[in-house]
């Protein structure tokens, strides 16, 4: 107990009080800094930059959580049947989640780059495309490589979870159900879905909270680019308080960030439960 | 009735036999061409055109790029690297939290449920949203570049505590009273009891955290600044950005990048999946 604590106190719960010190002085890191009371709160809400970033990772929460739990739940009902082939599905919907953060942006940046990745190449030829797509000119289509990259990478993350519910289910239900006469789809429907309203809840809040923290994928694939119309609040973090050295500011934003990652898995919690889905966490 | 039956079967047996195998086939082609391009980019002559894949499988292969990134570069060195943070992380990291949660789980001391709040909370508390003072308490304990300010932030890690108090409140209390009567002492219980018993959770829970660990990038790319000191996530974007116009180098180190890893997960396949499965039992 007494080691774990002792880390868990050191590592984690210091900083996270000496934080809080620390968004409510001025100055730079590792020199003298003054006491600034709320100051950096307030410039926080007058500051453009912040609204983006924010409204960024926000919007990739919103677009990607969805597409990646849905794509999750589909993965893992094909893997699960019986079909010639649905054991690969799995495997090869989970390999891209062990290769690190670096080897995936590149891989995927490479892929979209213009004349000299494949993807624009093939494009042309099936006659998709006119001509050359410039995939990180524009914001939209910069965020659609980031989000078609993550996607591709935690998709067999949650395969996984979504596989470990369906393999609850009871088989008896199943045999029941086609004694009586059900198709696979009433099966689905009436049987398969339903019970995994638990499993469901519970990725869809994990997802939620690890989109929030994205960070890598802009940083890595656009830069935050084109201009900062890509750049999410820990990319702004990050250089507020590591290039810019403002540690006060930087730490005040991080406090927002926690804060809004608790207040929705707080609020998410309470919705769901008032639902009589799952439990939540 | 048994005709209506008939029918209705045929038509609903339809999109299954077609319509899946053919998803099936298109899922696995998503998901396996951007790797089976790095592959092939990498075999490919410096600076040549990889847009083709028919023209790729048709033209000579090399092993050049392998041999010169191994040659000139810090490669393995980075590979330590990350191998070593990976390795202790999760090693040292599983000893503490199934001491944390043996603890938690048997023993009975004062504001245990206090403790263990503030553990569960801990959750909610991303590394991300903790670099600002994380870092200054490395600077001031002068662990910039080293294994230490890389490794020690990441030893107490609250999902893995709650899953294993989670299996150690499946224990039967018996086997503790059993052992307290023989006198035992109650780390003998822990080291004679419950490691033994969690063996496959401990095992699971350790290949995930060693991935995970193995993929962290924002903390060591920010206590790692020195060349001697990244690991291979930190490392690998600087390298390849020396290159502006071939493709075949920065994907040659990809792949040699991705090789433990895929080693890993080769191995211990089911393990991994077991890991993750654990991280969704509530």
């Amino acid at each position: 107990m007494l080691p774990f604590m002792l880390m868990y106190g050191l590592f984690t719960l210091y900083p996270l009080f000496n934080g809080i010190f620390m968004s409510l002085r001025g100055g730079r890191l590792g020199r003298p800094q003054e006491f600034v009371g709320l100051a950096n709160y307030a410039a926080l809400f007058k500051d453009s930059y912040f609204y983006e970033a924010f409204g960024n990772t926000f919007l990739f929460v919103f677009v990607s959580t969805p597409i990646i739990v849905l794509l999750g739940l589909v993965f893992a009902l094909v893997s699960n049947s019986k079909h010639r082939g649905a054991k690969v599905v799995k495997i090869a919907a989970f390999l891209p989640y062990i290769l690190s953060i670096s080897v995936i942006t590149s891989i995927w940046v490479y892929t979209f780059k213009p004349y000299i990745g494949f993807l624009n190449s093939y494009l042309i030829r099936l006659g998709v495309v006119g001509d050359q797509v410039l995939w990180f000119d524009r914001a939209p289509l910069a965020w659609a490589t980031i989000i078609i990259a993550t996607t591709w990478w935690t998709v067999g993350f949650n395969t996984i979870l979504f596989i470990a519910g369906l393999q609850e289910i009871p088989d008896e239900l199943y045999e029941a159900s086609s004694i009586d006469g059900a198709t696979k789809w009433q099966q689905l429907k009436y049987i398969t879905l339903p019970s995994l309203k638990g499993v469901t809840v519970m990725i869809v809040l994990l997802q939620i909270i690890a989109s929030f923290k994205i960070f890598g994928q802009p940083f890595l694939m656009t830069g935050g680019g084109p201009g900062t119309s890509t750049r999410p609040l820990v990319q702004y973090i990050y250089e507020k308080g590591f290039k810019d050295w403002n540690a006060g500011y930087a730490s005040a934003m991080s406090y927002m960030l926690l804060l809004v990652i608790i207040v929705v898995a707080f609020v998410y919690n309470k919705v769901t439960s008032n639902d009589g889905g799952g439990k939540g966490a | 009735m048994m005709e209506v039956e008939k029918v209705r079967k045929m038509k609903n047996i339809k999109p299954g036999t077609v319509v899946i195998p053919v998803l099936i086939w298109i899922m696995i082609a998503i998901m396996l061409i951007p790797m089976v391009w790095m592959l092939l980019v990498s075999f490919k002559p410096y600076e040549s055109n990889v847009t083709d894949f028919m023209v790729m499988l048709t033209t000579k292969f090399t092993m050049e790029n392998f041999l010169k990134i191994l040659d000139t570069s810090r490669m393995g060195r980075w590979i330590f690297n990350s191998f070593l943070i990976a390795a202790v992380q999760s090693l040292v990291g599983i000893l503490l939290a199934s001491l944390a949660a043996f603890a938690l789980s048997v023993i009975e001391f004062k504001g245990k449920k206090v403790v263990f709040f503030i553990i569960l909370a801990g959750l909610m508390v991303p590394v991300e949203a903790l670099i600002m003072p994380l870092f200054s308490l490395i600077i001031s304990l002068d662990w910039m570049n080293t294994y230490a300010g890389l490794i020690m932030p990441g030893l107490a890690m609250p999902l893995a505590v709650i899953i294993f108090k989670q299996f150690y409140d499946g224990v039967p209390r018996e086997l503790i009273e059993a052992a307290n009567m023989d006198g035992a002492h109650i780390f003998w219980v822990w080291r004679k009891i419950f490691l033994p018993l969690s063996g496959n959770t401990t095992a699971a829970l350790m290949i995930f955290l060693f991935i995970q660990s193995w993929n962290n990038f924002l903390w060591p790319m920010l206590v790692g600044t020195d060349s001697s000191m990244m690991t291979l996530t930190v490392a690998l974007p600087v390298f390849q950005s020396t290159f502006s116009t071939d493709v075949t180098m920065p994907m040659t180190a990809n792949v040699i990048a991705s090789v433990p890893a895929l080693i890993v997960f080769l191995v211990f396949q089911k393990q991994i999946v077991k890991g993750i499965a654990m991280t969704g039992i509530k």
